[in-house]
């Protein structure tokens, strides 16, 4: 995003609850580390149904760019009000995982056009297991997949490793397999990190060119996702 | 200087434009709570749910391939009918026992949330969504905005000009004042003062109705979407007066001015609790509102 907008000028829009709260925070100290100014945030409820009487304080802020972490109906209705009021224009929307995904993005047409966001998938991954996952998922849903699809799809495959790894199904030899296995999923190689049972992956750098994610970067899991801080284990 | 004309045109403008196409709506159902709190006497709690139920009318007969403008007509048509049924069986049956105005409250509470759990099973508690009837934006002197609420405030402004025409220049009108005055001395100059209750009441659902359709491509249409309303448009009528049509005008375009206005300081979010504020301060310093009531001035 540095790159893409040089002298970012930030506005943040997220729901009102602790994902949405978090969200905001996280992205902007890590914004505002790459230089990007902040010029205003705002919370609205959880469901809320007119984006309307926020967008005053939008325009007021004049952002360049504009990071969102709601999600599903919640970003029906705040991209196509903000298409409605002329907002979008000169805007970039960038955003959490869930903001846009395959269940909504039809909601919104042209007005998803151009979000940007950092994900752990994407349907046109080139990775040999994407491309018969998604296959498959395909012909089963009439739908491509998405982050959750993939997944909750990846996790039976851990599942599975582990299982083959400890020889047994016992709930504490499992477990004991699931520290620093590596396995394979349609996302890639992920491997589940022994110090903070973090699962490490690669990110992708994903926009929405004409009503579908493609990948723009991809990061390195160890960069993506930071340092093991973990005491615990 | 420049800068803050530019300020006014792009930040002001559209904010106040946007309180007054939210203010129009919040007038439509304001003036139905008080045309009838203003003749009957009956605070209808049951109000949201019949702008409820004109969206949810609105969504079926969408459904079943009726054009967006034909339902605008058609729900307030088929509400009328809806309002004045329950008036004559539910209001009429305890309007003359002498507690009637903790009757008539019990009941139009009651029936809401009835009517509230009526919506949950026939049309389940999922929102529906109703797609814009007009497209896109037009630019205003630099203030872009969307054709839809500028449809809506155009044909709100148009509905509540009738509504005065009506009410302070027709005869139906001056039949409806004089019952709100003295029903006993209306009656005997030979007001059908029974039928002119149940068709005001009717009236008034009937305009809640029209609310309803009017702001479902806006608000989409849930079960509890009149509780999200009803508080604004009580608001509404007791700052500007129970039973005062002037008021609820009045008090519905400053009150949701205040909203507009505050929300480029505060998050918008507190602007329902700013004005439940100036509510509780209008009925501590001035509890008869800022206007008289229907047929008193």
């Amino acid at each position: 995003m540095s790159k893409a907008v040089p002298d970012a000028k930030v506005f943040y829009l997220g729901p009102d609850y602790e994902m949405g709260r978090s969200t905001v925070a996280a992205f902007k100290s890590a914004a505002e580390a790459k230089g990007a100014k902040t010029v205003g945030e705002v919370f609205a409820p959880l469901g809320n149904k007119d984006y309307s009487p926020f967008f005053g304080q939008i325009r007021a802020a004049r952002p360049n760019v504009m990071y969102t972490s709601v999600a599903g109906n919640d970003t029906v209705r705040l991209f196509n009000q903000l298409a409605e009021y002329g907002l979008n224009r000169n805007l970039t929307l960038v955003g959490a995982s869930g903001t846009v995904t395959s269940q909504n993005m039809d909601a919104m047409g042209k007005n998803a056009e151009g979000f940007t966001t950092g994900v752990g998938y994407s349907v046109d991954l080139d990775i040999p297991a994407n491309k018969t996952f998604v296959k498959a998922f395909q012909a089963e849903y009439k739908a491509l997949p998405d982050l959750y699809g993939a997944d909750s799809y990846g996790v039976m495959y851990f599942y599975k490793a582990a299982v083959e790894k400890a020889k047994s199904t016992e709930t504490a030899k499992v477990r004991a397999a699931m520290e620093g296995l590596e396995w394979s999923t349609p996302q890639g190689t992920k491997v589940m990190r022994a110090g903070d049972h973090q699962a490490m992956q690669d990110m992708y750098v994903t926009r929405v060119q004409n009503g579908k994610f493609t990948v723009l970067s991809k990061v390195a899991a160890k960069d993506a996702l930071g340092p093991d801080t973990c005491t615990r284990f | 200087m420049g800068s803050l004309i530019d300020t006014l045109q792009f930040v002001y403008a559209p904010q106040i434009i946007n309180g007054l196409s939210i203010g129009v709506a919040v007038v439509l159902m304001a003036l139905g709570l008080t045309i009838i709190f203003g003749l009957l006497d009956v605070i209808n709690m049951a109000h949201g749910e019949f702008y409820a139920l004109g969206a949810y009318v609105g969504v079926t007969l969408l459904a079943m391939g009726v054009n967006f403008w034909l339902a605008l007509v058609l729900v307030p048509l088929i509400m009328a009918p809806l309002g004045y049924l329950t008036e004559r069986l539910f209001i009429q049956r305890v309007f003359h026992q002498r507690d009637r105005h903790m009757l008539t409250l019990l009941l139009t509470f009651g029936l809401a949330i009835v009517l509230e759990d009526v919506y949950k099973l026939v049309f389940g508690p999922q929102p529906y969504s109703v797609e814009m009837p007009i497209s896109g934006g037009s630019e205003i002197m630099g203030v872009f905005f969307p054709n839809y609420r500028l449809f809506m405030m155009a044909i709100g402004t148009l509905i509540i000009a009738a509504v005065w025409l009506v009410v302070y220049k027709t005869r139906l009108g001056a039949m409806v004042r004089a019952a709100a005055f003295d029903k006993n001395m209306a009656s005997s100059l030979g007001v059908p003062v029974s039928v002119v209750y149940a068709a005001t009441f009717a009236f008034g659902v009937a305009l809640a109705g029209l609310a309803g359709i009017l702001l479902a491509p806006i608000y989409s249409v849930f079960p509890t979407m009149g509780k999200d309303f009803i508080l604004m448009a009580f608001s509404v009528v007791i700052v500007g007066g129970l039973g005062s049509i002037k008021g609820a005008v009045i008090a519905g375009l400053l009150l949701t001015q205040i909203q507009a206005l505050s929300s480029l300081y505060i998050s918008p979010s507190w602007s329902d609790p700013l004005v439940f504020g100036i509510m509780v301060a209008v009925l501590m310093l001035r509890p008869q509102g800022l206007f008289g009531r229907l047929g008193h001035g």
